[in-house]
């Protein structure tokens, strides 16, 4: 027994198994669409789900949609790719909860610990939309298809100045490590010495992760369900949910590079070392709260003002926070 | 300009934080909660089969033809032209009320039953035998509460138990 558990905290098992893997994001997954629909309600002055359990507010909602969705019967329609329309949506899923493994912990505490941690995140992070407008084309649907167009526009759009803030806060800690990064910010935040880059990347999430006010590939009211539009049961599960995994990992980056991961470090959570990672889930937490809050504040942009947001106001921006970080660095640095 | 337009979406952000934590909801708890509908409702229609007197002035004035003349099902004996009475047929229906304002007899009235379901098309179309017992009664698991509309400034909407 104790072998075991002993195995089960092992950094390159607890990190893909239990935190920030496959448990955490499980049950966040369960936990921020309910919050979304909850907080969407409220600001609206509804009450959102109510009757799963009703004493705690419907909070176990996500769990009858997910039985739903696992006996409800996917329909594959006959003109689509099956292949493609079959296992793009798995491997999307995946690929959404695979950047969780380069991820620490706590001090010390990760499955992989390289020096290149940062640039390994962001590489796994650019692989999942390709397999977005992989499932549009193969769903051989006009809806998907410009959903798929959307989504493409929209990566050309965001990952550049995404990339470029992320990594002048490399520049700004002199190290591509998210560990050393975080051990860089044990005084002072990374949002408070770069609070462009900060901000740049906040809009760059819910651009990335197609949360309101960009979300513009799925838009319902325009085009169905997007790229997901002749998805049903188990698979619509899986490709609503890849959206929400990665606004889960962006949201725990986020905390470890501008949040100060997991400083200030309460002495109760110092011994193990993953214990450090509440603090991190905390941060991730709010930051996927907002996220989730713009929901109910702003409607959709359309697809050629995010573009022209993304492309003249963020990647400006994004360079700008560069040279921020070089004069921090110029400065004193940290 | 560009600093108006950071105020603006701050304001938005707060108005929305504002909107979290304000309780009251407009949702009316339906089959829990019950709104007390005011005088001149217009729900589905009574019928008085004995104040009719077959003059089709409703089936002539319905704009959605939901009102027919029907012949008796049995013709009593001996009766050459057996009057016609109106039967209406809730799937065309529109609730607007012109056949109880034209009624010269106030057969036709409002009630202000309007949450009924049914199971088949056929059962929404009530022959004059059937029109003449009245709407279906809603049904309840149990009792619910009343409650009233009452206009508020502030919010649009408020409820009030009666
Ligand atoms: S309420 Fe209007 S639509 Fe309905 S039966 Fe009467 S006249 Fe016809
Ligand atoms: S208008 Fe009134 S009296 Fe005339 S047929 Fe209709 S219900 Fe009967």
């Amino acid at each position: 027994m104790m072998d075991l558990l002993d195995l089960i905290l092992q950094p390159w098992i607890f990190i893909p198994l239990i935190f920030p893997g496959l448990t955490t994001a499980f049950l966040v997954l369960l936990g921020i669409i309910w919050a979304e629909r909850k907080i969407a309600a409220k600001v609206q002055m509804r009450y959102g789900p109510l009757y799963v359990l009703k004493p705690l507010g419907g909070a176990i909602q996500m769990i009858a949609d997910l039985l739903r969705y696992l006996f409800a019967e996917p329909i594959i329609p006959k003109d689509v790719d099956k292949l493609t329309f079959i296992f793009a949506p798995l491997i999307l899923f995946g690929l959404s909860y695979l950047p969780t493994i380069v991820l620490p912990a706590g001090p010390g505490f990760t499955a992989i610990s390289s020096e290149m941690s940062l640039l390994i995140l962001l590489g796994l992070l650019t692989l999942s939309p390709v397999f977005t407008m992989i499932l549009a084309w193969g769903s051989n649907n006009k809806f998907s298809l410009i959903g798929g167009l959307r989504e493409g526009y929209l990566v050309t759009t965001y990952e550049i100045p995404l990339f470029l803030s992320a990594l002048s806060m490399a520049v700004l800690y002199g190290t591509l490590d998210i560990t050393a990064m975080v051990e860089a910010q044990k005084n002072v935040w990374g949002i408070f010495l770069n609070p462009l880059a900060a901000i740049v990347f906040l809009v760059l999430i819910l651009i990335s992760t197609s949360k309101f006010p960009f979300e513009i590939a799925e838009a319902e009211s325009e085009i169905v369900m997007g790229p997901f539009t002749e998805y049903s049961g188990i698979f619509y599960g899986l490709v609503m949910g890849a959206s929400y995994l990665k606004l889960y990992v962006l949201s725990l980056l986020y905390a470890l590079i501008f949040l100060g991961g997991w400083y200030p470090l309460p002495s109760f959570l110092q011994n193990p070392p993953f214990l450090a990672g509440i603090m991190v889930f905390v941060k991730g937490l709010v930051i996927m709260f907002i996220a989730i809050f713009m929901r109910a504040i702003y409607p959709r942009y359309r697809i050629d003002q995010a573009i022209q947001i993304g492309w003249h106001k963020l990647v400006p921006l994004a360079i700008l926070s560069i040279f921020l970080s070089l004069l921090v660095v110029y400065l004193g640095g940290v | 300009m560009a600093v108006e337009r950071v105020f603006d979406h701050l304001r938005a952000i707060a108005t929305g934080a504002k909107y979290l934590f304000l309780k009251p909801r407009l949702t009316l708890m339906y089959p829990d909660e019950v709104e007390d509908l005011p005088r001149g409702y217009r729900g589905m229609i009574t019928y008085n089969h004995e104040t009719c007197i077959s003059c089709s002035l409703c089936a002539m004035v319905c704009p959605a033809d939901a009102i027919k003349m029907y012949l008796p099902k049995e013709v009593p004996e001996g009766e050459k032209r057996p009057k016609r009475y109106p039967g209406i047929n809730y799937t065309r229906c529109i609730f607007c009320g012109f056949c109880v304002s034209i009624c010269p007899t106030f057969s036709l009235q409002h009630s202000t039953i309007h949450d009924v379901s049914f199971y088949t098309f056929e059962e929404q179309i009530f022959r004059p035998e059937e029109f003449a017992k009245g709407p279906p009664k809603p049904q309840y698991d149990k009792e619910p509460v009343k409650v009233r509309v009452i206009p508020d400034e502030e919010r649009g909407l408020r409820y009030e138990r009666v």
